[in-house]
């Protein structure tokens, strides 16, 4: 059977589906709030602190698939794993996304990522590499919590679901062990730049929020949180 | 035999000589230019002569001896940089320049050494190459860019010629770049590449503008200020970090202070009354490596003025609270008279001696010039 390398993400897709009925985060109801500043602060903390864990995380994993994965200069095409929710993008735009989008843009790619994550913890062969990997799973939701929590604090959505997920969940042929190695090697690499670049993106948000806070309280007043 | 023609053979030698003439100072076709290796042996045919023809050759107008020859070709062995030159052969006899040819000796080149640097994140970054050791001879480079399989172009640097400058289109990219470089030469030819992620480049330049100052009324204080880098294009967006190092001068060990924001700091355990040496380096918050130290800056906290002196009796104690503020140094030793002479003490101890003997000799004489 010719199966391209990816068709594993479509396999997790319902899982993903799951994903998106996070409990939302209540939103701030406290009077004499700060602004989402402290929280952006904190989502950005956490960035920091889901970087540092996922480089020994990744070290760990890509030992454990071993060579060429492991290798320093392993320089790949990027085939396949189209699903995969790509950090990279033009220079001008990144810096035009209004905070709506980029706020969205984050917590997107994070759903699908921690999704895909969970499947990777499913096939893991080792306890250990599955401790660390769940470990690493629940920082991630706490990044997601907390970037949703910035988002209500704004009064922004949260995203919903795309239509056309199948909710159940039918597992699909295997394809070989070396597109399922790539897979995973790329989900790693993505998620490490992910956080890179989240960093950036909160950065950006948190010199953008820090003069106007009088404004942001009456944006929480006006939409009755 | 008839007698010639007076006018005719007139006519004839002066056509001769004209010929002759036009042969040894026309223009000459240009020399042959030849590129040859270090070490080698050449021989250097006499243009189209035959090798039994009776040449005579010169390298830049300097005779050279006939025992190099074979026949009428040059030989040289074991070629070194000085013979490079222009090497020519002349028809033994009537000196009419029959080949020239310009030698360079040189060598093909080695692998060349190439990096490349994100400086101004994440507006690009440059790469610059060169070779281990010099080839003596032109040559000529040719760098290419690769993102996954897109070229990239790389723009020649205006003012230094092994530099060139690549702009990202995108940011937080997986996909690693690779840069290779082709260096070639009339005597061979080497490459070499390499890879990397966006964010791994990425190095700051040292921060400017670093100034160290005394803290008035705060005998162990010094306060540092500095600017980012003016590279460095969106500080907003891509803060950096700072890293301040500081020692007295004379000490070796150096103590180290991390910055996650400001472009100040003060130092608040200066030990008093010493020079100190202050310097700075950048990091973007995230990602790439340190920059390298900056320029040092020096500053010395500040110390209270000494008292002025009144009374004559006061005088000796004058002179050793002068020997007192000059902070004698850990490796200094009070030296003897003996050794000034010798020549082979180390300096220091002389010039702490020499203003013990002046201040004596002023109290010596009157207090009045101790008084300002």
């Amino acid at each position: 059977m010719d199966l391209r390398a990816g068709d594993s993400w479509g396999m997790l897709a319902c899982l993903c589906t799951v994903l998106w009925h996070l409990p939302a985060v209540p939103a701030l109801n406290r009077t004499g709030d700060p602004g989402p500043g402290p929280s952006i602060q904190k989502t950005y903390d956490l960035t920091r602190y889901l970087e540092h864990q996922l480089r020994s995380l990744a070290g760990t994993y890509l030992n454990y698939l071993g060579p060429p994965f492991n290798e320093p200069d392993f320089n790949p095409p990027r085939l396949g794993a189209e699903t995969l929710p790509r950090a990279t993008v033009n220079l001008e735009v990144w810096r035009s996304l209004n905070d709506k989008l980029r706020l969205t843009q984050n917590y997107e790619a994070y759903s699908h990522l921690l999704c895909y994550l969970r499947g990777l913890n499913r096939q893991a062969a080792t306890a250990e590499l599955r401790h660390s990997l769940a470990h690493f799973c629940t920082s991630l939701q706490g990044l997601l919590g907390s970037i949703a929590g910035v988002m209500a604090a704004l009064g922004y959505p949260l995203p919903q679901p795309l239509p056309g997920i199948e909710p159940t969940w039918a597992p699909g042929p295997a394809h070989s062990d070396f597109l399922q190695k790539m897979d995973d090697f790329w989900l790693l690499k993505e998620l490490q730049t992910w956080l890179w670049r989240s960093a950036k993106d909160f950065n950006r948000l948190k010199k953008k929020m820090q003069p106007p806070a009088a404004a942001v309280t009456l944006h929480l007043e006006a939409h009755g949180f | 035999m008839a007698a010639p023609v007076p006018w005719a053979c007139c006519a004839v030698l002066a056509a001769a000589a004209a010929v002759v003439y036009t042969q040894r100072h026309s223009p000459q076709e240009a020399p042959h230019v030849q590129y040859e290796r270090l070490g080698s042996d050449v021989t250097l045919p006499c243009g189209t002569a035959n090798w039994d023809a009776a040449v005579t050759w010169r390298v830049n107008g300097t005779d050279l001896a006939s025992d190099l020859l074979n026949g009428s070709q040059l030989v040289l062995h074991g070629l070194e940089l000085g013979h490079s030159g222009l090497y020519a052969c002349f028809h033994r006899d009537s000196w009419h320049l029959r080949h020239q040819v310009l030698l360079h000796v040189g060598l093909p080149p080695r692998e060349p050494v190439l990096s490349c640097r994100s400086n101004t994140y994440p507006k690009g970054f440059y790469c610059s190459w060169h070779l281990p050791t010099p080839t003596y001879i032109p040559n000529t480079f040719n760098v290419t860019v690769l993102h996954g399989s897109k070229i990239m172009v790389c723009e020649k640097d205006p003012a230094l010629k092994n530099r060139c400058h690549i702009r990202y289109m995108h940011l937080f990219s997986t996909i690693k770049y690779k840069v290779s470089i082709s260096v070639s030469n009339a005597l061979g030819h080497n490459a070499t590449a390499i890879t990397f992620d966006e964010f791994t480049i990425v190095k700051p330049d040292p921060p400017e503008n670093v100034v160290a100052r005394p803290v008035p009324s705060n005998p162990r204080r010094l306060e540092v200020t500095w600017q980012t880098p003016s590279t460095w294009p969106d500080p907003e967006s891509f803060p950096l970090k700072f890293f301040l190092r500081y020692r007295p001068l004379i000490l070796d060990q150096w103590q180290h202070v991390e910055l996650s924001d400001g472009t100040a700091h003060t130092i608040t355990d200066a030990y008093a009354g010493k020079e100190y040496i202050i310097q700075v380096a950048a990091k973007d918050n995230e990602i790439g490596t340190w920059s390298d130290w900056s320029v040092a800056a020096h500053a010395t906290p500040w110390t209270e003025e000494p008292r002025h002196l009144t009374t004559e009796a006061q005088a000796p104690e004058t002179t050793t609270s002068t020997t007192s503020s000059l902070a004698p140094l850990p490796t200094t030793k009070i030296c003897d008279t003996g050794e000034l002479g010798s020549g082979g003490g180390p300096s220091i101890p002389f010039l702490i001696s020499v203003p013990v003997t002046l201040a004596l000799a002023a109290a010596a004489t009157t207090t009045s010039s101790l008084l300002i």
